[in-house]
């Protein structure tokens, strides 16, 4: 129990299958606790159901769980999120026929919360919407025995419901809209940022290995001590799993010489096992003369050591010479450093993977002109180099 | 032991976080009292169609008015515009539930019963923790005051007894459902503004870290002088050309004296200039400030990145030790590879201690990066992998 309230409040750092996984185990024990109080009580209170379906009603349930938990145990967290919701519109389309109106339009509500708490909007569109819609005919053909006795005209009441019901199907939905809006606008700039940062940090590991050859070091992954250590740690670890060490400490090995391997030929080779070319492409995330996730990861952790200090001021993270800028003379001096940035300093990869290419005047100019660049500088700043790009290339 | 997942988190998140937060509350507030506007026709067309008198009438469509009108009021106000919205947003949450009771209360149906989950369903759009909070609160009790004081309202024609227990029941199953919903939900949403400004901050540090590595590599700084010398060259033809008095040079002289001279003699040697002038003019000094050196980075590496649609929420993105569909081996393999790289000595981050290691992995988002298992053996056991580093790399 611990552990699950753990999960929820830490569910910002679980991935998405993880978190969806959560929600099904959280609906599957409401539902279990659904089932297990009101099916139980409905057959004995409903004397005008027939004592088959007393029997196959339960049944049938206790089969959409089952399901339901098998397929969370075995990590189909969707399909047993479909399972679950399949369960709850059961249970109302049962409970509607039971002996309360009221109780049963009420777990119309019910069964759209469950939905919307998978927060799929497809999935919402299709079951919310079937919901909402028999619901909406529900309200109508019961629209007498849902009627309250203070209420003075059926006609308003059924109306009443059936506004409610859609109104809150719809505004749902619009919350769904806005969320996927906003979520899909910042994982778009994340996921583009986060390009960005691999490009810096192929640049990082660039510079590293240049600067390894250039002292003649031995780079870690060739350090027999280092492969030693690993070895050893992951047989130490591997112990808590298995008692077997053989297979990982092999592994290890096999992970040493990706190093010195293309991995494409590896996975490519058809004389290669298909268990070495699955280890080598799993591998391949990790390895340290590349940038991978493993030198990337390392490098953000180093970065918990840079500006620990500095304050946040709102010009951290802008890069745009008019916002940085007041002035048009400023602006002009910044355009121009930038200028002579990009045509002085080594920025780009040579033709042979070495940090050695300065971008040339064309170059700039295609760079100043296209589109992406207009997050730096303006359309008036780009006007101005082009009125002027013969100074810039003679004098910068 | 206790985890802190923010101990390690960058200091300057959360005003950026706040930056973010403010364009959607922005949206948000707009969507909401949109809402609020349409409701209230609704309202008025129930309320004429029921032959409503007029001073039943005013009040309540008063109540609806005054609430946007606070709105706008909010929204307009320039000052402190962030907490402005946010009061506006709790105004609105138990606006919402004031004007549904009192129209609870002036029709006395079940039908409109149901128009409480209808201002759940607006005030759940903020997705805010305290407007979440606030509104399960005021719909619980609402409902639950009206089900015990008001139980007539539930009373059907056709039906002796209201069954408020099974209403109750409902309720609590709502209420706790959509609140779990609306924490996840808004936890997933502070996940993405995390991520965002968290990737701006690893943005600015990447390329300081990329800055460094250079150095280290080329022992070189970066030559201001020949940009200052090339810079009054280029900006004494450009007014040539422009036929206009040299504006230029006075500022490059400042970017120049700059490196010798503090800021008060600065300010003293140019006095036509104010502090604020001086240093908007700093930030285009190479030597003491970054910032023009990061632009020239940042739009050296910027071009040719795009993103598919594919890589949008692609779990692949997220980097970690812990893929699903990867080999228990190679998440060992991973984490004893990158727990190792920490514990040594690198041309850009030192090599930490085994407390450092723990407390950090332990208390920052690096723990969910990780497979759960192997993290906790790891923290149980830190002693040992600590040993055997040290044993074997003895020297290195």
């Amino acid at each position: 129990m611990k552990t699950l309230i753990n999960r929820i409040r830490n569910t910002e750092f679980l991935t998405f299958n993880e978190v969806l996984r959560l929600k099904v185990v959280l609906v599957t024990a409401f539902l279990l606790l659904f089932v297990g109080l009101t099916i139980p009580i409905s057959a004995l209170l409903s004397f005008n159901f027939q004592f088959s379906i007393n029997i196959i009603v339960p049944i049938f349930f206790i089969i959409l769980l089952l399901i339901t938990i098998i397929t969370v145990i075995l990590n189909f967290n969707r399909v047993a999120m479909h399972f679950s919701i399949y369960t709850m519109i059961g249970l109302t389309v049962f409970h509607v026929g039971g002996a309360n109106h009221l109780y049963g339009f009420i777990l119309f509500f019910v069964s759209l919360t469950i939905i919307i708490f998978y927060q799929d909007i497809i999935t919402y569109i299709i079951y919310g919407g079937a919901v909402t819609f028999y619901g909406s005919i529900y309200a109508y053909q019961s629209g007498g025995e849902l009627m309250g006795v203070l209420s003075s005209s059926e006609q308003v009441s059924v109306l009443t419901y059936q506004i409610m019901l859609i109104g809150f199907y719809v505004i749902f939905l619009i919350q769904f809209i806005l969320s996927d809006h906003i979520y899909e606008k910042l994982n778009n700039e994340w996921v583009r940022m986060n390009k960005i940062l691999e490009k810096y940090q192929d640049f990082s590991l660039q510079h590293l290995n240049e600067y390894t050859e250039k002292k003649k070091a031995t780079p870690i992954y060739k350090n027999t001590k280092f492969q030693q250590t690993i070895s050893e740690l992951a047989v130490f670890l591997n112990e808590f799993f298995e008692e077997n060490g053989e297979d990982i400490a092999e592994l290890v090995e096999f992970y040493f010489f990706l190093h010195t391997q293309e991995i494409d030929q590896v996975v490519e080779n058809e004389e290669a096992s298909n268990e070495a070319k699955i280890y080598a492409e799993q591998l391949r995330k990790y390895l340290l003369n590349k940038r991978s996730e493993l030198t990337s990861m390392l490098y953000d952790f180093s970065t918990l050591f840079i500006d620990q200090k500095v304050q946040f001021n709102s010009t951290r993270y802008l890069y745009s010479i008019d916002d940085l800028f007041t002035t048009k003379t400023n602006k002009m001096l910044a355009l121009a450093i930038l200028y002579k940035f990009l045509r002085t300093e080594v920025t780009q990869f040579d033709k042979w993977g070495n940090i050695g290419k300065i971008l040339n005047h064309d170059e700039i100019t295609e760079l100043f002109v296209s589109k992406e660049f207009r997050e730096f500088i303006s359309f008036e700043q780009v006007n101005f180099y082009l009125d002027n790009q013969e100074l810039f290339e003679k004098y910068l | 032991m206790a985890q802190f997942t923010k101990k390690y988190q960058y200091s300057q998140l959360e005003k950026y976080k706040e930056h973010l937060e403010l364009q959607h509350l922005k949206l948000k507030t707009i969507i909401v009292n949109m809402m609020m506007f349409l409701i209230s026709f609704v309202v008025l067309y129930f309320l004429i169609r029921l032959d409503v008198q007029s001073n039943s009438m005013i009040p309540i469509m008063l109540l609806f008015y005054t609430l946007i009108i606070i709105n706008i009021t909010f929204y307009s106000y320039d000052g402190d515009q962030y907490n402005n919205l946010r009061i506006a947003m709790y105004i609105n949450t138990m606006g919402v539930y004031i004007a549904t009771i009192v129209l609870i209360l002036q029709f006395q149906t079940p039908s409109i019963f149901t128009s409480l989950f209808i201002a759940y369903a607006v005030t759940a759009i903020y997705q805010d923790y305290k407007a979440m909070l606030l509104s399960s609160g005021l719909l619980f009790f609402a409902g639950l005051i009206l089900l015990s004081g008001y139980s007539e309202i539930f009373t059907l024609v056709g039906n002796a007894s209201p069954q408020e227990g099974f209403i109750i029941a409902f309720l609590v199953i709502f209420v706790l459902l959509l609140t779990l919903s609306s924490f996840i939900l808004i936890k997933r949403k502070t996940f993405f503004y995390n991520q965002l400004a968290q990737i701006k901050e690893s943005e600015v540090r990447n390329m300081k870290l990329l800055m460094k590595i250079e150095k280290i590599k080329t022992n070189k700084e970066l030559n201001s002088e020949k940009y200052y010398s090339s810079l009054l060259k280029f900006t004494e033809i450009l007014s040539e050309k422009l036929e206009i008095e040299n504006i230029f040079s006075d500022k490059i002289m400042i970017l120049k004296d700059s490196r010798k001279m503090s800021f008060s003699e600065l300010l003293g040697k140019y006095n036509t200039y104010s502090k604020e002038e001086i240093l908007e003019i700093l930030e285009l000094e190479l030597e003491t400030h970054e910032k023009m050196e990061m632009i020239g980075i940042k739009a050296s590496k910027s071009i040719n990145v795009n993103v598919d649609r594919k890589e949008m929420f692609s779990e692949a993105q997220f980097k970690s030790f812990k893929h699903e569909g990867d080999h228990r081996y190679i998440k060992i393999i991973s984490f004893v590879v990158f727990y190792t790289m920490l514990k040594i000595e690198k041309p850009y981050l030192k090599s930490l201690t085994e407390e450092e290691i723990k407390d950090i992995l332990f208390n920052s988002e690096y723990y969910y990066r990780i497979d759960r298992d192997i993290i906790n053996i790891y923290l149980d056991n830190n002693q040992v992998f600590d040993t055997i580093v040290k044993d074997i790399m003895k020297g290195e």
